[in-house]
């Protein structure tokens, strides 16, 4: 069931997940058409994230976002007001001031989150929330896997430790798993759409942002997926018989890798499961330290990739 | 007992790959409802690419972990490139002996061919060489007038997408026909492929009896996938199935052929949970082209399709990509398949071909199954009951009934 507008606000939104934004002139949506989105959005009871660019919209816009309930997704370096902050890079983390009530996305490839584990330790202190977001899973080689595993491990001890402490740090790839009893993924297509700066509604920003992709409707036209199916669980036959329920689920990347919505990629897969395995172990950790989430298991599963496994569906 | 000729499965069916050589795009004729849009003469396999295909697949012997493999050789019509074809075939020969290939000795080649070039010489020699691990379809449609009706001849003007007049359009029945009888020597149990189309339904029985008498035991006939059905052609195929099916019982013909048509395990509702497999090979088959991409079946490759891009899944340089395949493998009949085939009655034997489904489909996906032969299948399965519920009563008045039952053949839905 549809949840979520995201409405883009200019060519040059930020990226808050897999995809990149390469664009780099700037295209602001038409007042209209947000005006179109926001109505869109009541109507069908959807709440709405604005996604910022990194300059300062025209008033008249932030008037008409003001007018009604939402949640903004904005670039670290523009950020007033934000409640999600995006840091686009882990060499931008040294220069974000971070806040203990916000949420921030962190975009890295692997080999960043791995130079930077205690920096991103640190983090863990200073947000709400931290959702790292890694930007290379599509070239993931087993060595990559090796290392993710270990660099999970990292976080895991300095996630144990502020448990230890009485705090309950929130890390997406870490964390996210201990708390879910059922998938909860990108939900594009399916809980959310996106209205980019063309007054359109596409299944996510990376969808609007690519060459292939293409339109879903408008405000005024409507919403017309196609095969709208392919974007729920009960038509993903990997995902619909795993476990890891704090996958990212990328159609996007499921499609650019597989050519289908509903399918992710082995690199996909087995990256979920290298964050399920290891909130397992982290689950297992937090409660030496005493009662923790009780009557919620996560099983051994030395499986990494449902695929494997098809035959016992 | 009371015998009934059964289908003949193939050749190790379920355990062997297919790795299609699609050696050309070209052929002699140019039949009306062929789903090779794209033919043309310019795409032909060259050795080189051939070799590399064939050492990529030898050389990753753990990833082609199936017990059997069949070579399959297709066009357009594969016999336009016999010599490359004998080439290919002496190379895989003493490939997997050099490499002691577990395919080596469980191996089999195999053509589908319009039969014109089958009696000349290098088409005979390369029979010979190669007898013991052959197989060869010919494909003729029945009598001439419903042969002739879409097996045409190819002529130049059609290159530049003039078609002939239906006066001067030249059949192709005269010139596979004469092949027929040297064919059935050399593969006495061979089967025909017989193709549905909306304009010669009208001609199925006369041509599965014609089929009949010139030997071929036989038939295995499928309406098109593509929707080109017109009102009332679910009546006629009805109609022409049930004539049909008299003209076997009555004639005894079930004793000695067989004709796909009519099947027991047609017709039944299906377990949405047991019985949730996919129909299709695709993505369990291999293909590869003249420019050296690999597809999960022909079906995939350009020149089959109308509307979509081609679904290329690797090439023989790179080898393939294994995400690429993971919607095939992981695809089943419920996820692909509307409310009302879930739900259908008569659901057990309705086929689909996946590559189809993809070509019609509204997005690029080949999760949308299409059901542009809903009301044929349906068709089918009423003339299938008329023709067990007939053939069953002449069996038990006759006394044979029980023995029947009692030795009942299996079914093996054979998968594309």
């Amino acid at each position: 069931m549809l949840q979520y507008l995201i409405i883009l606000l200019d060519d040059t939104s930020v990226s808050y997940c897999h995809y990149e934004n390469r664009r780099t002139e700037r295209r602001l949506i038409d007042i209209e058409d947000l005006r179109s989105g926001i109505l869109f959005a009541m109507k069908e009871n959807l709440n709405i994230q604005f996604v910022y660019p990194d300059y300062d919209i025209p008033q008249e816009y932030k008037d008409l976002i003001e007018t009604i309930d939402h949640t903004k997704i904005m670039p670290a370096g523009n950020c007033d007001g934000a409640d999600v902050v995006v840091i686009d890079g882990i060499d931008r983390i040294a220069d974000t001031a971070f806040d203990t009530s916000l949420t921030y996305v962190l975009r890295t490839d692997l080999k960043g989150l791995c130079r930077n584990i205690s920096d991103i330790g640190e983090v863990l202190e200073k947000a709400a929330r931290l959702n790292i977001v890694l930007t290379d899973i599509e070239t993931f080689t087993e060595a990559d896997f090796t290392e993710y595993s270990a660099a999970l491990r990292k976080l895991a001890t300095k996630t144990e430790e502020l448990y230890a402490d009485g705090k309950t740090p929130q890390l997406n790839i870490l964390t996210d798993r201990m708390m879910l009893d059922a998938m909860n993924n990108c939900g594009a297509g399916d809980t959310n759409i996106t209205l980019a700066p063309d007054g359109r509604f596409y299944v996510c920003p990376a969808f609007y942002l690519s060459e292939v992709g293409h339109d879903i409707g408008s405000p005024a036209d409507g919403l017309a997926i196609a095969n709208p199916q392919l974007y729920k669980l009960s038509h993903a036959p990997l995902c619909r018989n795993c476990d890891a329920y704090q996958c990212r689920r990328c159609v996007w990347m499921n499609r650019r890798t597989t050519l289908e919505v509903n399918t992710p990629s082995h690199e996909q897969c087995v990256t979920a499961h290298i964050e399920r395995n290891a909130s397992r172990e982290l689950l297992a950790a937090i409660r030496k330290h005493g009662e923790f989430m009780a009557g919620r298991e996560i099983v051994e599963n030395d499986c990494l990739d449902p695929f494997d496994n098809r035959e016992e569906w | 007992m009371a015998e009934i000729k059964e289908q003949n499965e193939g050749w190790q069916s379920g355990i062997a790959k297919s790795i299609t050589f699609i050696v050309t795009k070209d052929c002699q004729l140019a039949c009306k409802y062929c789903y090779l849009v794209g033919k043309n003469t310019k795409e032909r396999m060259s050795w080189e690419v051939a070799k590399q295909a064939i050492d990529y697949i030898l050389e990753h012997e753990d990833e082609f972990n199936e017990e059997s493999v069949i070579w399959d050789f297709i066009g357009g019509e594969p016999f336009l490139e016999i010599d490359l074809i004998d080439k290919i075939c002496d190379y895989l020969k003493t490939e997997m002996y050099r490499l002691n290939h577990h395919w080596f000795n469980s191996y089999r080649f195999s053509f589908s061919t319009n039969g014109i070039n089958y009696h000349t010489e290098k088409v005979q020699n390369f029979i010979k060489k190669n007898y013991e691990h052959l197989s060869i379809g010919i494909t003729i449609d029945g009598t001439r007038r419903k042969h002739d009706l879409n097996r045409i001849w190819k002529t130049p003007e059609m290159e530049h997408g003039i078609m002939p007049k239906p006066e001067e359009e030249h059949g192709s029945y005269d010139d596979v026909v004469k092949n027929i009888p040297l064919w059935l020597e050399q593969f006495p149990g061979a089967g025909t492929k017989v193709t549905i189309s909306s304009a010669d339904i009208p001609y199925i029985t006369e041509s599965v009896l014609h089929l009949y008498s010139l030997g071929i035991h036989e038939v295995n006939i499928n309406c098109v996938f593509e929707d080109v059905w017109k009102e009332g052609d679910d009546r006629l195929l009805e109609e022409q199935l049930m004539q049909l099916a008299d003209a076997i019982i009555d004639g005894e013909y079930y004793k000695d052929y067989a004709c796909s048509f009519f099947s027991e395990s047609i017709g039944k509702p299906m377990d949405p949970e047991l019985e949730n497999n996919n129909w299709c090979g695709a993505g369990r088959m291999l293909a590869v082209d003249a420019a050296g991409l690999f597809y999960p079946c022909t079906r995939f490759a350009q020149y089959s399709l109308r509307e979509k891009k081609a679904w290329v899944i690797g090439n023989v340089r790179e080898g393939i990509n294994k995400n690429r395949l993971r919607p095939f493998l992981t695809l089943d009949r419920c996820t692909q398949s509307p409310q009302e085939c879930i739900d259908c009655e008569v659901a057990s034997g309705c086929a689909w071909c996946q590559g189809e489904n993809y070509d019609a489909a509204c997005t690029d996906t080949i999760y949308q199954r299409s059901t542009a032969i809903c009301k044929m299948h349906k068709a089918r399965v009423r003339a299938n009951n008329y023709y067990w519920n007939k053939l069953f009563r002449k069996l038990e008045l006759e006394g044979e009934r029980e023995e029947f039952e009692e030795n009942r053949p299996k079914y093996n839905e054979t998968i594309c």
